[in-house]
């Protein structure tokens, strides 16, 4: 009897909390019959591949959304990064590049946290324009370090070994991407749960004003979600541009709201205080499966921006709903 | 069995409805007499909003039965019950502010009023059955608090209501507007309509109910008329146990200089310096916006100033933010507690622990067993009626969220504890706790700040007063010593000359 009980409550739990993974059995069964190509090796490595990037960003846009903003510069900041760290290769060799990415990259979303704080942004809204304005202006400092074109990585002459091995490199099974994946994930986890900062993040973006009374630092939690954020996008334009070989100083067109996308249908409430790094990792694969399984299944491109318009406007319906 | 000589309008029979982790209603029975003013008292949490919520439809019941008018109701919606002749008025009034009084009484009927014009002439020979000559023109936004509540009477009018429901109407009304209120019940009643009336105030109660419920922990506990209870009778069955005063003495142990402030100065504060002693509870009387409020934001951190002294011992402190309030000992339970007090979505336990972080974090990482230990000592030590430290602290009631939160800053055991509003929508047996805490505080060298808007509180509780009018301080009292008229007078600003003429 109570067996039974448990799985009613289960699959109760899932329909209510996790429809993201019903989605996700879904488009894989029903692509997997329609196109058996779905199931193939190499498929199956490509997604495990493109996840790489998207997830990347989609874990930092995780932390400012718990912590109740939102950070629309990644798609900048993400073009900036690649083309920046792309050309540094040559003259400084490929560790020092990929060093100064990182850095480049934390520090830009420092620059966003500080604005914000300065700013005395204390909404969504707000900070929502404040870095979609830093996005216009990473796109263009970009443009200007390019000179508006492409940087390809097989007219390097250094070595570039270690973008290769991230971009195409494989350790048992997984893709190096994937495992860099999983090391940071664990991080990640470790950090939203078990230190100060991450409890601290969670409740600034629960109530700002009751955080602040009780002695919350929280101009230190704006610093650390956006600082967090923009490291996690300069490691998604490394990865993107190791797969690809390229960085075009547009390649980051999208992210944002792929990533907003991921991190929302994952679950994670757009109002701020809740959500997990875990729900971004569904939410992501959600989002890498729909397109792939699309393509396979010839959809097109056009088509597949209203279905992840309308995909969004759903999750947050649903997740406004379950607050009521 | 006085009840069978008159006809019972709404009857409740055995209603019981439960949350997570909450039995909310237990077996719930109450009979309403048409043309009466039926009083329904209780703690907070004693489940009378939720009994209200089930019969104007916002939640369903789990079992019982309800007969409204001869009708049995099942599932039923906010409008439908409405239309059926049951109206609630909400503590927070439910009106358009930038529509007209007309408009708003026959929201969404005017073309069954014929119209704008039928729908403002009906609406005004409405207003003027109760009396009342708000010209229906008029927006709403324009309206003082106890016109508003007029409209929304009107409107539950106009639906022919039969019960209206009256979820504590008096606590933004001064005093003249509450005799008004008083009348107009007075009128419904003449005309047959049964009121249920909700209050905190058992003043009210006792003047112009004519059947009063008590409820506690989501029981019934007695319904008798008005006149065979005593007030302390009264309170007694709202809290379980005999109450013998409403304050407890108040602490007599003042000591040296704890703290003082030097020209606090901001854009609505003037010049303000005052000292507070060792042992001391000091209350803060204006009315609201008087700035007292800006005061204790201004000395803790959480306003800019233009400039400000604050002498701790002694000696010059610098506050710029709250935490550093918080290094120096001080501690605030803002006058808000949902908007400024608690992260409502988190559990008990996080918003216990929230003010105790250097306590329970090593290296930066959290130590759990610590929260663990930190949020059970409060609960235990205040009496916090939850199911479980990881209950959400938005289902807890009003006094238990208040105490959670008193929790949170008692776990740093505070030098100087300020208190705004602190029994605000709060019950009696809450309250005595709270102020029993103040005085515990006072008597081990602590010193407490007082703010309330109840004046025989600050009289009650306090060893002195100062009244503040328009961002000054005008007097200070020894509240042993003075008449609550002349503590007023200063908090109203009345100069002599005003009072000779």
């Amino acid at each position: 009897m109570s067996e039974q009980l448990n799985g009613k409550k289960i699959i109760q739990i899932i329909f209510s909390e996790y429809l993201v993974l019903v989605g996700i059995a879904m488009l894989v069964l029903v692509t997997a019959i329609l196109e058996p190509k779905f199931l193939s090796p190499q498929n199956l490595n490509n997604v495990m591949r493109q996840f790489g990037p998207l997830i990347m960003v989609a874990l930092g846009m995780t932390f400012v959304i718990i912590g109740g903003f939102i950070d629309l510069s990644v798609a900048g900041m993400l073009s900036l990064i690649a083309v920046v760290t792309i050309s540094l290769i040559e003259p400084l060799g490929q560790v020092p590049a990929l060093l100064i990415g990182l850095c480049l990259g934390a520090f830009c979303g420092y620059l966003n946290s500080v604005l914000v704080v300065i700013s005395g942004a204390m909404t969504q809204a707000e900070a929502l324009f404040i870095t979609y304005g830093m996005s216009v202006v990473y796109g263009g400092l970009a443009l200007i370090f390019s000179g508006g074109s492409t940087k390809q990585m097989s007219g390097i002459k250094a070595d570039t070994s270690l973008f290769k091995e991230i971009g195409s490199g494989n350790i048992g099974i997984l893709s190096v991407s994937f495992v860099m994946f999983l090391g940071i994930l664990v991080l990640l986890y470790v950090f939203q749960n078990k230190t100060f900062m991450g409890r601290a993040i969670c409740l600034t973006g629960g109530n700002k004003t009751a955080a602040k009374l009780a002695g919350i630092p929280i101009n230190r939690s704006i610093a650390f979600i956006y600082t967090i954020s923009g490291f996690m996008t300069a490691l998604g334009a490394i990865v993107l541009f190791s797969r690809v070989t390229t960085a075009s100083p547009v390649i980051g067109k999208g992210y944002e709201t792929n990533a907003i996308l991921a991190v929302v249908v994952g679950g994670t409430t757009l109002v701020g205080g809740k959500g997990s790094v875990l729900r971004t990792v569904l939410g992501t694969l959600l989002v890498i499966l729909m397109s792939n399984c699309l393509n396979l299944l010839g959809v097109s491109v056009y088509m597949q921006y209203i279905m992840k318009g309308a995909i969004l406007i759903l999750a947050i319906w649903l997740d406004n709903r379950k607050q009521l | 069995m006085e009840k069978k000589k008159q006809e019972v309008i709404l009857s409740i029979k055995d209603v019981s409805k439960s949350f997570p982790g909450v039995k909310a209603l237990d077996q719930v029975s109450i009979d309403v007499l048409r043309g009466t003013v039926h009083g329904v008292v209780g703690e907070n949490g004693a489940g009378k909003s939720t009994l209200m919520k089930i019969l104007s439809g916002v939640f369903q019941k789990e079992s019982g039965t309800v007969i409204f008018d001869g009708e049995t109701i099942k599932n039923t919606s906010p409008i439908q019950s409405m239309k059926s002749g049951l109206s609630i008025i909400y503590q927070e009034l439910n009106l358009v502010n930038t529509m007209s009084v007309g408009e708003n009484i026959y929201l969404g009927r005017f073309r069954e009023m014929d119209g704008m014009r039928g729908t403002h002439t009906k609406a005004k020979e409405l207003l003027e059955s109760i009396g009342c000559t708000i010209d229906t023109y008029k927006l709403v936004s324009e309206l003082s608090v106890s016109e508003k509540q007029m409209v929304e009477i009107t409107k539950a009018l106009s639906f022919d209501s039969k019960l209206i429901i009256m979820d504590e109407p008096s606590s933004s009304l001064t005093a003249d507007e509450m005799k008004e209120l008083v009348n107009i019940i007075h009128h419904l009643k003449e005309q047959g309509i049964s009121i249920i009336y909700i209050s905190h105030k058992l003043d009210e109660i006792f003047d112009f109910c004519d059947i009063v419920t008590v409820m506690r922990d989501g029981h019934v506990i007695d319904t008798k008329p008005t006149s065979a209870f005593t007030r302390s009778d009264m309170i007694a069955k709202m809290v379980g146990r005999t109450i013998e005063n409403e304050y407890p003495e108040r602490p007599h142990c003042v000591g040296e200089t704890l703290l003082e402030v030097r020209s606090l100065n901001t854009n609505k504060l003037h010049d303000i310096s005052f000292e507070l002693k060792k042992g001391e509870i000091l209350g803060l009387v204006g009315l609201v916006g008087a700035g007292r409020t800006e005061i204790v934001r201004a000395i803790f951190g959480a306003d800019k100033v233009k400039g400000q002294q604050l002498f701790i011992d002694g000696k010059l402190v610098k506050i710029n933010k709250p935490i550093d309030a918080k290094n120096a000992g001080m501690a605030l339970v803002p006058e808000d507690r949902k908007l400024q007090g608690l992260v409502l979505p988190f559990s008990v336990e996080a918003n216990i622990s929230m003010a105790s972080f250097e306590k329970m974090t090593k290296f930066g990482f959290l130590k759990r067993s610590t929260e663990k230990e930190i949020a059970e000592r409060q609960v235990k030590a205040l009496g916090v009626k939850t199911p479980s430290i990881k209950t959400k602290v938005k289902s807890l009631s009003g006094g238990n969220q208040q105490k959670c939160i008193v929790g949170r800053w008692l776990e740093n055991n505070p030098r100087i504890l300020i208190l705004d509003e602190p029994t605000r929508g709060i019950d009696v047996g809450a309250k005595y706790e709270i102020y029993v805490l103040m005085k515990q505080i006072a008597e081990s060298g602590g010193s407490v700040i007082l703010i309330s808007s109840e004046l025989p509180e600050v009289l009650n509780m306090s060893n002195r007063v100062l009244t503040i009018n328009e961002g000054r301080i005008t007097g200070e009292f020894n509240p042993q010593a003075v008449t609550p008229d002349q503590i007023m007078e200063k908090a109203l600003g009345l100069g002599k000359e005003e009072l000779k003429s």
